[in-house]
């Protein structure tokens, strides 16, 4: 079933003629309806603020990020060393480690796990890798059936959509449409749109899922490489009840993830739920370092385009995020054009350093949704420079020739006159002259863009330069 | 070439490229917590009671002796009542099957330390007997030394191996969500309340 309605079909990427994402359009489209994307933009500036207060209450914040930043620098450094290290750590402890090149091998290696048991149903907590692999799909074509069981994920499950956001699926979605979702998929009764009775309906239902499931799947938050063990951090209990319940666990896990130290985990957990959401802690940070009795604990290490990322001088640090969330909630453009406008899995401006690796071409539009205000970067808790990377796959989709042919052209019209310094003093005339003489409304529109939305600025009388030479001080 | 050699050449190549061979960045030294006036046990067992209360839990705190007594008048309904405390008997045994635990009621557990700085708690197996009881439990007490409360992550990680169990938790209130329109909903799908007793003895 495709996504139904007409705000659920926006769950789709928009693509150009060329195949490739169109972010600016997506984002026009979403900000025809004023009143959401006002909506949009507050909910997520109110996770921002939280996470502000929390990072405020912590004195050695920003040591907590430099020895973040540090530890996952290093490990990246010595990333071989340490997946032989946690491969061989947690084989010792009875944990089936599998190596997968691709999102094909990973999704083959759990189809095998779970054919081989005969498994019809599983129960999977947050992991934003196997929506990057695609691992519901190819599971249902094989007669699985995948229960997402996070509330997000759930929501947007039952609606066909991908989540919106890697740690607020369904933050896109109004209570009066999950409802009505509910509704029509659960059967709660119609009209019903208060989160505690929706949240109670999803809760009993799931219940039973988790009872029921033949096998269970998490995300990895951190893989310890010293102790061959993994953490995984949830508020809502959905990953320990499928592990505690089911008899196999399947952990999907990027090769990034890894830390060396137990310990290291104390800087990482003290950061980690403060940026994502503003609390001091997950309600449950769950170390699992065998299996239960009885149970078999598969951990499916993933490359999928990683080690190519590790590889390029200028991207290398985008693999350092431990995927809290925090750019997004920050970022003007993510909290004015959402989730779906990157059509990517992971969006924001991490999703906009990570995705252009994968396909340059499809995904050339996606270091463009940014002002390069640099908001991301200083929220980061592992201080990836995200809008240095943006900045750098601009320069690599124009030396591409990817960027389209009529902003080429302006940029280079633009260039040529920044280099004349009469051509701009006579612009400079021209547009004080412009907007004195010009109906507003006729200004805005040669403003493009920029005066869709402002009130322009009223002209001074002449430019910076006259105004110095008349001004400085003479000796 | 397996995927496991062919990924970590791949990741050997690609480190070599960014990092070089030589001078690659080192592991850093972690902070040890001070021990300073903050570390009065008065000071940390007030930061813990509002971390906790902060996670939605409730704080109460009793002798050792009274804690049975407290417990059952918080709970007077509570039909199967798992304990691995046996200063509170319970009436269900500890199962094989986990599911067996499905309509559970009420389960108490004792941790192992408190972290001030979040109010969460450590729970490894051996403190849970079989870790489903924690999230299909309704209800959750968990008892806590006044003592066991250390100041910050950093020194929880320092006090615990916890790498010791095949599992450990650390807990810090009852489960919540927000994923629907931001409004903190209490009770997703683990425990729908937590309360933590302090003992003072």
């Amino acid at each position: 079933m495709a996504p139904r309605g007409d705000h659920a079909a926006r769950a789709l990427p928009l693509l150009d003629a060329r195949g490739a994402v169109d972010h600016a359009g997506a984002a026009a489209r979403f900000n025809a309806d004023a009143e959401r994307t006002g909506w949009h933009d507050g909910a997520l500036w109110f996770v921002r603020e939280k996470r502000d207060r929390a990072a405020a209450s912590v004195p050695e914040w920003e040591t907590l990020r430099d020895l973040a930043s540090a530890i996952k620098t290093h490990t990246l450094a010595h990333l071989d060393e340490y997946l032989e290290r946690f491969e061989r750590a947690a084989t010792a402890r009875g944990i089936v480690v599998h190596w997968a090149r691709d999102a094909e091998e990973h999704n083959r290696i759990v189809h095998a796990i779970l054919a081989e048991r005969g498994v019809r149903r599983v129960v999977k907590s947050k992991s934003m890798l196997t929506e990057e692999c695609g691992l519901n799909p190819y599971l249902n074509a094989r007669g699985i059936e995948v229960i997402d069981t996070d509330l997000g994920e759930r929501i947007v499950q039952l609606r066909h959509e991908p989540p919106s956001h890697i740690v607020m699926p369904a933050i896109h979605l109004k209570k009066e449409e999950i409802g009505e979702t509910f509704h029509e998929v659960m059967g709660t009764p119609a009209g019903l749109s208060d989160p505690d009775l929706l949240t109670a309906a999803a809760r009993a239902q799931l219940r039973e899922h988790f009872l029921g499931a033949d096998a269970a799947m998490t995300g990895v938050n951190f893989g310890i490489a010293e102790t061959g063990g993994i953490v995984v951090c949830t508020n809502e209990g959905n990953a320990d009840l499928g592990t505690a319940l089911a008899p196999v666990h399947i952990a999907s896990m990027g090769i990034e993830k890894l830390i060396p130290r137990a310990e290291d985990l104390g800087v990482f957990l003290r950061l980690l739920a403060r940026s994502a959401t503003g609390q001091a802690s997950t309600v449950y940070a769950s170390h699992m370092h065998a299996p239960r009795p009885g149970q078999a604990l598969h951990v499916v290490l993933v490359d999928n385009g990683r080690s190519e990322q590790l590889g390029r001088a200028d991207f290398w640090g985008s693999l350092k995020c431990i995927r809290c969330a925090a750019c997004l909630n920050t970022c003007p453009v993510y909290r004015r054009s959402g989730g779906y406008s990157y059509g990517a899995t992971v969006s924001g401006p991490i999703g906009a350093v990570l995705t252009p690796g994968r396909d340059l071409q499809r995904y050339a539009s996606l270091p463009f949704a940014s002002t390069l205000c640099g908001s991301c970067t200083a929220v980061c808790p592992v201080k990836v420079d995200l809008d240095t990377q943006l900045y750098k796959w601009r320069q690599q989709v124009a030396a591409a020739g990817l960027v389209p042919a009529r902003k080429a052209w302006g940029m280079r019209r633009l260039g040529a006159l920044l280099a004349d310094a009469q051509l701009v003093q006579l612009a400079g005339a021209v547009v004080r002259t412009a907007l004195r003489a010009l109906p507003s409304g006729v200004a805005r529109r040669l403003a493009g863009g920029w005066g869709r939305t402002r009130t322009l600025p009223t002209a001074p009388k002449g430019s910076f330069r006259d105004w110095y030479r008349s001004n400085r001080p003479r000796s | 070439m397996s995927a496991r050699d062919e990924i970590l050449r791949a990741v050997r190549e690609a480190r070599m490229a960014t990092f070089g061979r030589s001078a690659l960045p080192g592991l850093p030294t972690l902070p040890k917590t001070r021990a300073d006036d903050d570390d009065a046990r008065d000071v940390l067992v007030e930061r813990f009671t509002a971390a906790t209360r902060a996670a939605a839990a409730q704080v109460d705190h009793c002798q050792r002796a009274q804690v049975d007594a407290l417990v059952r008048s918080w709970f007077p309904q509570a039909t199967q009542m798992f304990s691995m405390v046996s200063d509170v008997p319970g009436n269900v045994e500890l199962p094989s099957d986990p599911h067996v635990l499905r309509a559970l009621d009420l389960f108490v557990c004792e941790g192992e330390i408190g972290v001030a700085e979040n109010g969460a708690i450590w729970l490894p197996t051996s403190r849970l007997g079989m870790r489903a009881a924690l999230v299909l439990a309704h209800d959750v007490v968990v008892l806590l030394s006044r003592h066991a409360i250390v100041r910050d992550l950093h020194a929880a990680y320092s006090a615990v191996d916890v790498s010791a169990e095949a599992f450990g938790v650390f807990l810090a209130g009852p489960s919540k969500t927000a994923d629907i329109e931001q409004s903190l909903v209490i009770g997703a799908h683990g425990a729908c309340t937590t309360r933590v007793v302090l003992l003072d003895d």
